[in-house]
């Protein structure tokens, strides 16, 4: 049943909410009393941020820690790692981009080295260098072994940057739908809005991760072929 | 209003396009 939805709802489903998010964003919700057009998008910059730094990074730093742990060292956990890390680059970059696009006509300035914007930063660069790692290595173990160690180690910017708006005074508002008491502060359509864009996003990741899980597992099969092919005509040349 | 619509552009095109990059390695990789 769970493999059913996975493998056939989850595009459909993801792409129905998508659309909603976009609709509703951006033709349904009321202008916000204060912030005007602005806030529409919000209904996109939480959303995405929450799959960058929450969803994927935690996924990401997940099963790094499954790889290392002995008893479940797997490629298929170092594989699911490597693609979060980079779903997840792409979910930063987004972040930073829609955040400047609000930034800049709230605060007057399309960048501050404000220590929510500046801490997500450093998350997207060792998420590069997290990349880079694999890409400059050729041994699997090693490789995985080391992008492992580093994934965990860029983890530990994630909790800086969500705790950041409390540690430091900072430009980035706090939070946004929760008052301190737990009470929502927005309501009606906005809400509603801003859930379905969580849910759109979430699946999303999903369904990228998915689909990009399935590339690695094609490259790493024609590697091992390739390899086997090799040594095949070696072993042949030998004899003759 | 031009700042929505280019935070829009971006997240949906963004995501658009890092999709068919996906496809697109795909491909290559199965050829």
């Amino acid at each position: 049943m769970m493999k059913l939805l996975s493998q056939r709802l989850l595009g459909p489903v993801t792409l129905v909410l998508l659309a909603l998010t976009f609709w509703l964003g951006l033709w349904v919700t009321p202008p916000d009393k204060v912030q005007g057009n602005l806030a529409r998008l919000l209904y996109v910059h939480p959303a995405i941020a929450w799959v960058a730094l929450y969803l994927s990074f935690g996924t990401a730093t997940i099963a790094s820690a499954l790889y290392l742990w002995k008893r479940s060292r797997s490629l298929v956990m170092d594989r699911v790692a490597h693609c979060a890390v980079e779903v997840s680059l792409v979910f930063i970059i987004l972040t930073l981009i829609t955040g400047s696009l609000w930034g800049r006509p709230t605060w007057g300035v399309w960048w501050a080295w404000d220590a929510r914007l500046t801490s997500t930063a450093i998350l997207g660069v060792f998420a590069v260098g997290y990349l880079a790692i694999r890409r400059a290595n050729d041994d699997v173990e090693q490789r995985a072994r080391r992008s492992a160690v580093v994934a965990i180690l860029a983890a530990i910017n994630v909790p800086i940057i969500h705790f950041s708006v409390q540690w430091w005074k900072t430009l980035h508002q706090g939070a946004s739908v929760f008052t301190p008491g737990g009470n929502f502060k927005v309501h009606g359509i906005m809400l509603t809005t801003l859930f379905i864009s969580l849910a759109a996003f979430t699946l999303l990741f999903f369904w990228l991760l998915r689909a990009r899980y399935r590339v690695e597992v094609v490259r790493d099969e024609r590697q091992r072929v390739s390899l086997d092919e090799a040594l095949a005509q070696r072993r042949r040349e030998g004899v003759h | 209003m031009g700042y929505v619509v280019a935070g829009y552009a971006f997240a949906f095109g963004g995501l658009a396009l890092y999709a068919l990059s996906i496809w697109w390695r795909g491909r290559r990789a199965q050829r």
